[in-house]
């Protein structure tokens, strides 16, 4: 990735998270993509990181000279998309 | 590291990182040394509040009280913000049985000082307008705080970096090290050895794994609870909710309600937070060190909230995520020296009070290893009621 993004531009539309936060929170130690969500909120709305995750890692591996291997995921969560807590409480097997 | 530290602290939670800037704050030099990020374990996996109405009445709500007033003078001696704010928290009561249980527990707090009032239903819907139509009432708890526990950790770390504290993250403790009289004089990490004649355990759920180096027996186990986050909402739960069932299910088992939420033991408490979500828990149960939820779980703690709050029905969920709690048989944490080897302090087991008793822990543990009398009794928490068990005895 050649390009180097502006500090102004968002990154994590759900949490409103912009590239210079990124950079900030890996200024103050963050290393991998949970480090980021931690200290930012990045990947933690409602797409759950489908958006940014991509590109904190493109920032972290910027910043840091990290390997592709090395910059980390998000960790999965369930529901793996919005689900009313009426289903989720309805119909159970007891 | 060429570097002579006072202290190193092992953990960066809201325990460990409490415990580095109190230390610092008397004075001392301190490398504080995490596994992972700072507030990378339970502390960012937890809810947000510092309850007195989750505690027992006696020495367990005087120390919650303490670490309150602690965190109110913390807001204005850190600069960063935790979002701390006090508004209270009610419980909710199911049925006139637990009414009158919950007067007497009233009553108890009462009697020690605390703010404490019973609300009939009407009183109750007035705080609260979406809870269900047929519950009896419960009461209010007026001290009760809100905050935010990683930006709480941040603050700590934040103040006293490079005044007296360093941070290594991502740095792994392999070992403590004993000089020839037994007492500490140090770690090593995977990424070097650290120097100091002090050490203090605040690995919450890893703690007993620290004590394992020092052949130290420590009974600390990860007890798991989930907590399920709705979608930014309009505002429908004002401050911390919780059953009165979740008292129950804290310091005992077999509480009788809903057969399926009896199976996972789960109990509703819930909570606005800063992002206009609710967080909603929760559960209590012995899965192994874990941060993968149950879906039984999530479902049965969905159910609850219903019961509680109808509203939730069409609302939705986002995601659920799991903590470790750092639980002991006892319900109470150890913040303590340890006598069989000078220079090695604990400050863990906090189960699910690692957040609310940080402030007044971290107080503690940096009086004790400045060798001054604790500002109260802490007796209660010393390491020696393990004195003669395990393999060190």
């Amino acid at each position: 990735m050649a390009e180097r993004f502006d500090d102004d531009m968002l990154v994590c539309r759900c949490e409103e998270v912009t590239v210079g936060q990124v950079r900030e929170a890996i200024r103050r130690g963050a290393c991998d993509v949970t480090d980021v969500k931690l200290r930012t909120r990045a990947g933690m709305g409602l797409c759950q990181g489908r958006t940014c995750e991509a590109l904190v890692q493109a920032i972290l591996r910027q910043e840091l000279g990290l390997p592709a291997d090395k910059t980390g995921y998000s960790t999965p969560r369930t529901p793996q998309r919005p689900v009313s807590f009426g289903t989720l409480g309805g119909d159970i097997d007891e | 590291m060429s570097k002579v530290y006072d202290v190193i602290v092992i953990g960066a939670g809201a325990v460990g990182t409490s415990c580095a800037y109190h230390l610092v704050k008397k004075g001392m030099s301190v490398a504080l040394i995490d596994m992972r990020d700072i507030a990378r374990g339970s502390s960012s996996h937890c809810d947000a509040a510092a309850l007195l109405s989750d505690k027992q009445p006696g020495v367990d709500v005087a120390l919650g009280y303490d670490s309150i007033r602690r965190f109110l003078e913390l807001q204005e001696e850190l600069s960063n913000p935790f979002d701390l704010e006090q508004g209270g928290s009610l419980t909710v009561c199911e049925t006139e049985a637990q009414m009158e249980l919950g007067a007497e527990y009233v009553k108890a707090m009462q009697a020690d000082g605390y703010d404490f009032q019973m609300l009939d239903k009407y009183e109750m819907k007035q705080k609260e307008p979406f809870l269900a139509d047929d519950l009896p009432g419960g009461f209010w708890s007026s001290a009760c705080c809100s905050l935010s526990p990683f930006k709480l950790c941040f603050a700590f770390v934040d103040e006293v970096k490079g005044k007296g504290l360093d941070v290594f993250i991502h740095t792994k403790v392999t070992d403590i090290l004993l000089d020839d009289k037994g007492a500490v004089c140090g770690v090593d990490t995977d990424q070097g050895r650290f120097t100091a004649k002090n050490v203090v355990n605040c690995a919450g759920v890893w703690s007993g794994k620290v004590c394992d180096f020092l052949g130290l027996y420590f009974p600390v186990e990860p007890r798991n609870g989930i907590i399920l986050v709705s979608s930014q909402t309009a505002p429908m739960c004002h401050q911390k909710v919780q059953e009165y069932g979740y008292l129950i299910t804290k310091f005992q088992t077999g509480f009788k309600q809903d057969p399926l939420v009896e199976k996972y033991n789960v109990t509703m408490n819930i909570e606005p937070t800063e992002g206009n979500n609710v967080i909603i828990g929760g559960s209590r149960n012995f899965t192994g060190f874990t941060e993968v939820a149950d879906i039984n779980v999530i479902r049965a703690i969905a159910r609850r909230a219903i019961r509680f709050f109808p509203i939730l029905k069409d609302m939705n969920c986002v995601r659920a995520y799991q903590g470790m709690r750092p639980y002991m048989a006892e319900h109470l944490p150890v913040i303590s020296a340890v006598d069989e080897v000078p220079g090695f302090f604990i400050a863990a087991g906090h189960e699910g009070d690692g957040i609310a008793l940080a402030p007044v822990t971290g107080q503690l543990i940096s009086e004790l290893v400045a060798g001054e009398k604790p500002h109260k009794d802490i007796s209660e928490y010393s390491y020696s009621r393990y004195k003669g068990k395990g393999p060190k005895a």
